[in-house]
């Protein structure tokens, strides 16, 4: 999603276990969901959106 | 490492009324404003930015009602510190948390601006910078499918937490790349799946919040 919105230079960083021991935790391990990190760039030529 | 199936966990376009989603997070995060220690579906405040890797040091320069209200899902500056002198903005600022320590790591020459759509974040963000004596950090109310700041006018967009929960990521993402001055850096931390979510639960907007 990010490069469709002409981001370059995507990466994500490792995953944390955000949920881990809260109340949510049950529904975030049915879906596997963990936090991230991510970063990405605006192209140096760009205007604007796309 | 295994690789997030998608960058946030719900999907692009929601399958769900936009208005009564935004509604349903307004109503969440007005609980964890006034309410922060209150039982939640996820961690908040100190321990929380612990479990996320900040460092104790950043942490405890806060005053403890910037701190209490912490609702993230990791780190954003894990990836890069920010620089001296960055105009930075802050999507889903919450009670300013993230936009207090960006403002500690750009300094004076550089600016932090929180936007959040919920009055009690704001009046809480506000109220936090005084006390902090912050100048250069302010907040607006908004929307990140429609960001109140200037064409090309950040050289970062920051966020925690927050583009899971838009209705319409694809407009939040292309408002974050209006904002952002050519060669400019988004680095956001937010949740995402490793299995797939089923359609019948994407409808139901307490999945989305809770």
């Amino acid at each position: 999603m990010l490069e469709e919105a002409g981001f370059i230079e995507v990466s994500t960083g490792p995953p944390v276990d955000t949920f881990g021991g809260a109340p949510g935790e049950e529904k975030a391990r049915t879906y596997d969901v963990h936090g991230y990190g991510f970063i990405a760039r605006k192209p140096a030529g760009s205007t604007g959106a796309r | 490492m295994r690789s997030p199936s998608s960058v946030t966990a719900t999907p692009a376009e929601a399958p769900v009324d936009p208005n009564a989603l935004r509604d349903e997070v307004r109503r969440k995060y007005r609980e964890v404003a006034r309410e922060p220690g209150a039982k939640h579906h996820f961690h908040t405040g100190r321990p929380l930015a612990r479990l996320l890797g900040y460092p104790n040091e950043w942490v405890d320069e806060l005053p403890e009602t910037a701190v209490e209200s912490f609702a993230g899902v990791a780190n954003p500056f894990a990836l890069r510190p920010l620089e001296s002198g960055e105009n930075v903005v802050d999507v889903g600022s919450g009670a300013g948390f993230d936009s207090f320590i960006a403002a500690g790591q750009v300094g004076s020459r550089g600016s932090v601006t929180g936007i959040d759509m919920t009055n009690e974040m704001l009046d809480k963000s506000r109220h936090n910078a005084e006390q902090i004596g912050l100048s250069k950090v302010s907040f607006r109310q908004g929307l990140a499918e429609a960001l109140p700041v200037a064409d090309a006018s950040a050289d970062v967009v920051i966020s925690n937490g927050v583009f899971n929960l838009c209705p319409d990521k694809r407009a939040a993402f292309a408002q974050v790349m209006r904002v952002l001055a050519p060669g400019g850096y988004l680095q956001f931390a937010d949740i995402a799946n490793g299995r797939p979510v089923p359609p019948e639960a994407l409808r139901q907007i307490d999945l989305w919040t809770g």
